[in-house]
């Protein structure tokens, strides 16, 4: 199993967008997919139409190695599954902490399931915090939506400088891979930054997610772009987005 | 771990009572549409012994499924269906696939149509959360339609959501519904007689050590008549290269077993046998070194790096054209009369009844179990005698020699293996097959680099540019020292072998034979 993580220091980035977009492609592709709904919001839950609600809370989510895969909810969709979240996951950094190896934790929750999926997709809350340290040790890629913004590209440099740090002490984890995410195709700003970013950002993927309507109206919809609007940019953007990712995990 | 559907039946010829009960619960039904499944394998069932599922299903659209026990179903549509792995598109799907069916081909095994009508159950958010199909007018190509069960029910439990399809199911079970064993693919299937394991090209024949000679090696023989046979098609019609490859092997195991019943089959057939496989075996050479060479490629070449394999491709190019019409020529003497004409006559021999003493071996009547003792027991000696004799500086044949040495042995154990206990068999054999790796290691590396050279030669009179004519030295180069090492490698593999240990358990497992 891969395991793969939406990330962003920053908020409103795209990252459930992304998650849950990324998560139906990869099961339309094939993979059997596992989305686990970190985010104490529950926007990804909210989207798949699953119930917000940990079984036992996040202490046993955490604290069990089994609760993991009795929380597991099957979407609608075949081949993708959800690991909902609920309003519990707001003390997931306490939880964490109070385990041996928080670091290690969220990895050792997702061994149990490896078998059964051949993708993991954690849609993570935005921060640095120990949730994030454990994502960084848990997956193989950061899929991180980069808003073309000059603050962004700072972003995005602060995220490498610290995982350039965390390496030295977890060697070889994990891979970034960010990418143009809301970008608005009108404005000749963000067409030029854009550019910067994939020409000068090692590993920037070259799909670009547009800012779209038919993005908006997933919280209306409550399903990915591609049900309701499959010939659309933004739907056909996330296709070729998981074609990126595919060809560089498994190539 | 997900749940496998549960399938119901019953003896009324309609699911009317069925629906009706499973509307009432809020089962919403989608109109009816004719599906087809079609289950695909390899000819030798490898996907259905790695305990899983492929089908192609086209309902509207086509998907192909992956699927198994317990096990999250992979779906992914498809606009043809694939041949092999590596015509599906790079991803997970592919790579799973592809290390359980490697290079072969992807073949119908059963195609079952039916008209389905899927209902589904959702909660207040609108989210399924049961999914009930009824499968109606079910019919298994080739064999007709299914009228015992006249229709099935399937309730596929979500997982997150079990409680509602355990409800379904208690539901259908008070109205009076059967439960069935596996899924509507499955109770089709069966239903129809069509068997989901694949063809084993393995010598699987159960033989006593106090038969007479003559009927084992009749057995085992026959047995290796069916293997090629059920290759035969594949490898004529080159639908992948372990058609060919088992064919091969058939031949070459056959070839031994009657060069080894000597004095146990009547000598004129033994004669006539040796010849006429010896011709085939020589048949299938050419196309399986090309075989061998193609499938080696990308690892052969994958460390020259990019650029190198670019320049490489008229290479390649031409095994591919060299392998084409070795093929060719395999496919017309596979369908020459003359061919056809040998396997039905070395056919009938096996299956008529043993004709009266003078046309029998010597050694027919011999227990069996002696007669393989002792040419087991010969084989290793030989073997051990002429490895022994191998200095640093004796010719690649001599080495070569060895080599079909230790095939005959191997294939003598593997032929009459059901005579020899399974653990003490296992550990011998496991050491031999250490050796043998090294032994062919060396042989490919002979042959291709020789077979390079000739092509290097070739592509220079032909105007090749100095890209690839350098790229083709590095890649000689690269085989050259492989077969160094693996020449280097064969003191310490056959001194592994040489011991007191493999002589103790090749004597453990022959002495219950005499």
């Amino acid at each position: 199993m891969k395991t793969l993580a939406t990330y962003s220091i920053k908020g409103g980035v795209g990252k459930t967008t992304t998650a849950v977009n990324l998560a139906y492609e990869a099961a339309r592709a094939g993979a059997r997919v596992l989305l686990w709904d970190l985010d104490p919001q529950g926007a990804a839950t909210f989207c798949f139409r699953v119930k917000p609600l940990v079984r036992g809370g996040v202490e046993r989510l955490i604290g069990d190695r089994r609760a993991l895969a009795t929380n597991v909810h099957a979407t609608d969709h075949a081949g993708l599954h959800i690991v909902p979240a609920d309003f519990s996951l707001r003390h997931l950094d306490l939880q964490l902490d109070d385990t041996k190896q928080p670091t290690r934790r969220l990895a050792t929750l997702l061994d149990e399931l490896a078998d059964q999926y051949d993708v993991a997709i954690l849609d993570c809350p935005p921060g640095i915090t120990l949730t994030s340290e454990s994502v960084f040790t848990a997956v193989d890629a950061l899929l991180v939506p980069t808003v073309p913004t000059t603050l962004s590209k700072r972003t995005l440099d602060q995220l490498s400088a610290f995982l350039a740090e965390f390496r030295t002490d977890q060697p070889g984890l994990p891979v970034v891979m960010p990418f143009a995410s809301m970008v608005d195709r009108r404005k000749k700003l963000q067409r030029e930054l854009v550019t910067g970013l994939v020409e000068q950002t090692p590993g920037f993927l070259p799909t670009v997610i547009p800012n779209a309507s038919a993005v908006e109206m997933m919280g209306v919809q409550r399903a990915p772009v591609a049900v309701y609007a499959p010939a659309s940019p933004a739907a056909l953007a996330f296709r070729q987005l998981w074609t990126d990712v595919a060809a560089r995990l498994w190539d | 771990m997900l749940t496998a559907p549960a399938t119901f039946t019953a003896r009324e010829h309609d699911p009317s009572a069925a629906i009706a009960t499973l509307t009432e619960m809020g089962f919403e039904f989608e109109p009816a549409r004719p599906v087809t499944r079609t289950l695909l394998d390899t000819f030798d069932g490898r996907v259905h012994d790695a305990g899983l599922r492929l089908e192609l299903r086209d309902g509207g659209g086509v998907e192909l499924i992956v699927s198994g026990p317990g096990a999250v179903p992979a779906h992914l549509s498809v606009d043809s269906v694939p041949r092999f792995a590596a015509d599906l598109p790079p991803g997970p799907l592919r790579a799973r696939l592809a290390a359980i069916v490697e290079v072969r081909a992807l073949l119908p095994v059963v195609r079952v149509t039916a008209t389905q009508a899927r209902a589904t159950l959702r909660d207040r958010a609108a989210k399924a959360v049961a999914i009930a199909t009824v499968h109606d007018a079910v019919r298994v190509d080739g064999r007709g339609a299914i009228d015992d069960p006249p229709w099935m029910i399937e309730i596929d439990e979500l997982p997150g959501y079990a409680k509602r399809a355990a409800e379904a199911r208690d539901a259908l079970e008070r109205i009076g519904l059967i439960r069935l064993d596996g899924d509507t693919l499955d109770v089709a299937a069966a239903t129809a007689g069509v068997a989901l394991g694949g063809f084993s090209s393995s010598p699987t024949v159960p033989l006593d050590p106090a038969m007479p000679a003559v009927d084992g090696f009749r057995a085992v023989l026959a047995n290796l008549a069916d293997t090629i046979v059920a290759n035969w098609q594949g490898t004529a019609e080159q639908v992948d290269p372990e058609f060919l490859h088992d064919l091969r092997i058939a031949v070459r195991r056959t070839r031994t077993v009657v060069a080894q019943g000597k004095n146990v089959l009547p000598p004129a057939i033994v004669a006539n046998a040796r010849e006429r496989f010896g011709w085939l075996g020589a048949l299938t050479g050419p196309a399986r070194d090309l075989d061998v060479y193609l499938i080696e490629w990308n690892g052969y070449t994958a460390t020259l790096g990019a650029d190198a394999m670019t320049a490489l491709e008229p290479v390649r190019l031409l095994l591919e054209r060299r392998r084409e019409s070795a093929c060719s020529t395999l496919t017309e003497a596979l369908r020459s009369t003359e061919a056809t004409e040998w396997m039905s006559t070395w056919g009938a021999w096996l299956r008529e009844a043993p004709r009266d003493d003078d046309a029998r071996g010597v050694h027919a009547d011999r227990r069996l179990g002696a007669v393989v003792a002792k040419r087991v027991a010969r084989a290793q000696a030989n073997l051990v005698e002429r490895g022994r004799l191998i200095r640093p500086e004796s010719p690649a044949e001599q080495v070569h020699d060895l080599r079909k040495d230790a095939k005959k042995l191997r294939y003598l154990l593997e032929c009459f293996a059901s005579l020899l206990p399974k653990a003490l068999r296992k550990t011998y054999v496991r050491r031999l097959k250490a050796f043998q790796d090294n032994l062919g290691e060396h042989q490919d590396a002979e042959v291709h680099t020789a077979m390079l050279r000739a092509i290097s030669r070739e592509l220079h009179d032909l105007g090749a540019s100095a890209d690839t004519m350098l790229a083709i030295g590095q890649l000689t180069e690269r085989l050259d020292q492989r077969r160094i090492a693996e020449r280097a490698e064969f003191t310490h593999r056959f001194a592994a072998y040489d011991t007191a240990a493999t002589r103790r358990d090749l004597d453990a497992a022959l002495d219950g034979l005499t």
